[in-house]
C-alpha cells in the first residue's frame, strides 16, 4: 500500500521532515502524531504527491505517489473551505465521484446511488439537500469523509480528522474509519489526540521535524518517545500513563 | 424600416445581452473573490484598445490581447509562492490605464470608438456588435456548463481537487480567459470604469437570496438583464448617460438586496 524508506519531504529544497520510514499494508490504519507544525500535513501532502519528496524512496501503491493519486481519497480540514460556498451535502460528495464520470457527462443513477450510500454510511443521508456551510463543524468533516468514500480509495488519507469535531461526529467518523479498513482500505490519519491513536491504529508515527518512533502504539506510545516528539511537554502520571501539556 | 434600424432597439437587445453575460460571470468572479482582478482586466484592456485604435486594427482585438497578457500574467503570480499578486494587480491596474491616458495623449483627435471605452456608448451599437455579444454570450453559457464541475472543485476545496488529480492552475487560467472576453464584450456598453459594477453587483445581490450555485446563477442573470434594462430605460426617461444608469440600478439591486437579507431575520421573528 505505502512504502516510505529515509524519505525527507519538505518545500523549496527545504525539509519539513525527515528519516520517515513507514510500510502500510491493506486495511491497516496508522496515525501521525505530533505537536502543531511537526509535518504531518506536510507528510499526507507527499502523499499525494503536492509536495515533493527530497530524499529517499517513496511509493504509494507501488507507484510515484503523484500517479496513485486516483486511488487515494483525501479528507482536508473543514476550516480550509469557504462555508459561504453555494453547495449541498450532496453537491460535495458528488465531487468525490467526478474523477469517475469524467468532467463534462452527465452524472449516472450508480453516481448517484454512490453519493446516497456514503451519505447515509456517515449518518447524514437526511442532510443531503443541506447547504454545506449550515452544518456544524463535526457535520461538514463527515460530508468531506463521504466526499472521499464515494471515490472509493485504496488509501484513504485524513488530515486531523477529529479538529474542532463534537463527540457524535467523532463517535461516527471512528465507527466508518473503522468499517472502511474492516474491507481493506487503508487509513492514514494524523491527530495529536493520543487516545484516538492508541484506540484506532494499528501502527503509530511520532513526529516532530523528524520520524522520532514508529510501530504498534502500545511500544511506541511510550513516555520516552512521547517525551523525544514533545519535549518537556509530556508529563508522566502516577498510573504510568502520560499526558501532553499544551502540545 | 427594419426592427434592427432603430437605434433604441439595438441599445435595448445589446443591455440584455450585456447584463445576462455579466450577470452569468459575475457568480464565478464573485465566488472566486476575483472582483479585483477584473478591475485590472477592465483597466488594463485600455491601453490595448487605444493601441489597437491607432495601428488601425479592430479594437476588440487590440482589448483581449491586452487583457490575455493581463490574466496569463495574474495567474503566473497567483503560482508564485511568496509573491504579493494583490499589490501587482493592484499595479497594473493603474499602470494600465496610465499606458491608455498616455497614448491617447499621443493622439490629436480622441475617437468616438476611444471614448465609447471609457464611459460607454449604448445607443450607437451596430447590428455586427449585437452579433459579438450573442456569440459571447452562448460561446460563455457553454464553458460555464460543459467546465460547471471543474471549476465548482477547484473554487470550493482547492487542495481537494489537486488531491484528486484536477490541474487547478489550468482551470484557474480558463476562468480567467473566460471573464477576460466577457470584460471585453461588456465594457463598450458601460465604459472602463463602470463595468465591474454590472459584473460584481447582481452576483453579489443574487448571493443574497439563495445558497444553491443554480438559483444563484439564475437570479444573477435575471439582476443584470433588470439593471440592463432599468438603466437604459431611466435613461431616455431622464437624459442621463445609459452606463452610468445601467449602473447605478446594478448597485441599487444590490443595496435593496442587502436590506432585505438584513430585515428577513427580522421579519421570521416577529411573524413567528
Amino acid at each position: 500500500m505505502l512504502g516510505y524508506a529515509g524519505v525527507s519531504v519538505g518545500y523549496q529544497g527545504r525539509p519539513v521532515l525527515t528519516g520517515v520510514d513507514l510500510t502500510l499494508e491493506a486495511g491497516q490504519r496508522l496515525a501521525l502524531v505530533g505537536p502543531n507544525g511537526a509535518g504531518k500535513s506536510t507528510l499526507i501532502k507527499s502523499l499525494l504527491g503536492l509536495v515533493p519528496v527530497l530524499d529517499g524512496t517513496a511509493t504509494v501503491l507501488g507507484r510515484a505517489p503523484a500517479e496513485a493519486r486516483d486511488q487515494v481519497g483525501y479528507v482536508p480540514q473543514t476550516d480550509a473551505l469557504d462555508a459561504g460556498f453555494p453547495v449541498t451535502a450532496a453537491q460535495v460528495v458528488m465531487m468525490g465521484r467526478y474523477r469517475r464520470i469524467g468532467w463534462w457527462r452527465p452524472a449516472r443513477g450508480a453516481d448517484r446511488q454512490a453519493v446516497r450510500a456514503a451519505l447515509d454510511l456517515v449518518g447524514l443521508a437526511d442532510r443531503a439537500g443541506k447547504h454545506f456551510g449550515t452544518l456544524s463543524g463535526g457535520q461538514r468533516q463527515r460530508v468531506l469523509l463521504a466526499r472521499a468514500i464515494a471515490a472509493e480509495p485504496k488509501l484513504l488519507l485524513l488530515d486531523e480528522p477529529f479538529n474542532g469535531v463534537d463527540v457524535v461526529s467523532q463517535e461516527a467518523i471512528l465507527r466508518v474509519l473503522r468499517e472502511l479498513t474492516a474491507t481493506g482500505t487503508a487509513l492514514v490519519l494524523s491527530t495529536h489526540d493520543l487516545t484516538v491513536a492508541r484506540d484506532l491504529a494499528d501502527i503509530v508515527c511520532l513526529v516532530n521535524g523528524r520520524q522520532w518512533a514508529a510501530g504498534p502504539p502500545a511500544t511506541t506510545l511510550t513516555t520516552d518517545n512521547l517525551r523525544l516528539t514533545y519535549g518537556g511537554h509530556a508529563i508522566d502520571l502516577a498510573d504510568g500513563r502520560t499526558v501532553l501539556v499544551d502540545p | 424600416m427594419n426592427w434592427w434600424d432603430d437605434a433604441l432597439h439595438r441599445a435595448t437587445l445589446e443591455v440584455m445581452l450585456v447584463g445576462a453575460l455579466a450577470g452569468l460571470i459575475g457568480v464565478q468572479v464573485v465566488l472566486r473573490r476575483l472582483s479585483f482582478f477584473t478591475l485590472a482586466l477592465t483597466h488594463a484592456s485600455f491601453p490595448g484598445v487605444v493601441a489597437a485604435s491607432i495601428i488601425g486594427v479592430n479594437i476588440y482585438a487590440g482589448g483581449i490581447v491586452a487583457g490575455a497578457v493581463v490574466a496569463c500574467a495574474v495567474a503566473a503570480l497567483s503560482r508564485a509562492r511568496g509573491q504579493n499578486a494583490a499589490a501587482a494587480t493592484g499595479v497594473m491596474v493603474s499602470g494600465g490605464f496610465a499606458l491608455g491616458a498616455g497614448l491617447v495623449a499621443t493622439q490629436s483627435g480622441f475617437s468616438r470608438d476611444l471614448s465609447s471605452f471609457l464611459v460607454g456608448s449604448i445607443l450607437t451599437v451596430s447590428p455586427s456588435d449585437l452579433i459579438v455579444t450573442a456569440t459571447v454570450l452562448v460561446l460563455v453559457a457553454g464553458v460555464l456548463t460543459v467546465c460547471a464541475r471543474p471549476l465548482l472543485f477547484v473554487g470550493f476545496d482547492r487542495t481537494g481537487a489537486r488531491a484528486a488529480g484536477y490541474a487547478t492552475s489550468r482551470w484557474d487560467l480558463l476562468l480567467l480567459l473566460t471573464i477576460e472576453v466577457v470584460v471585453v464584450t461588456v465594457v463598450p456598453a458601460v465604459g472602463t470604469i463602470l463595468a465591474l459594477a454590472l459584473i460584481v453587483a447582481p452576483a453579489a445581490a443574487a448571493r443574497l437570496w439563495s445558497t444553491r450555485l443554480s438559483i444563484v446563477t439564475a437570479l444573477a442573470v435575471v439582476f443584470g438583464v433588470i439593471s440592463g434594462l432599468g438603466g437604459l430605460w431611466a435613461s431616455s426617461q431622464w437624459n442621463v448617460a445609459a452606463g452610468a444608469s445601467i449602473t447605478l440600478a446594478a448597485t441599487g439591486i444590490l443595496i435593496v438586496s442587502g436590506v432585505a437579507s438584513r430585515l428577513r431575520p427580522l421579519m421570521t421573528a416577529a411573524a413567528t
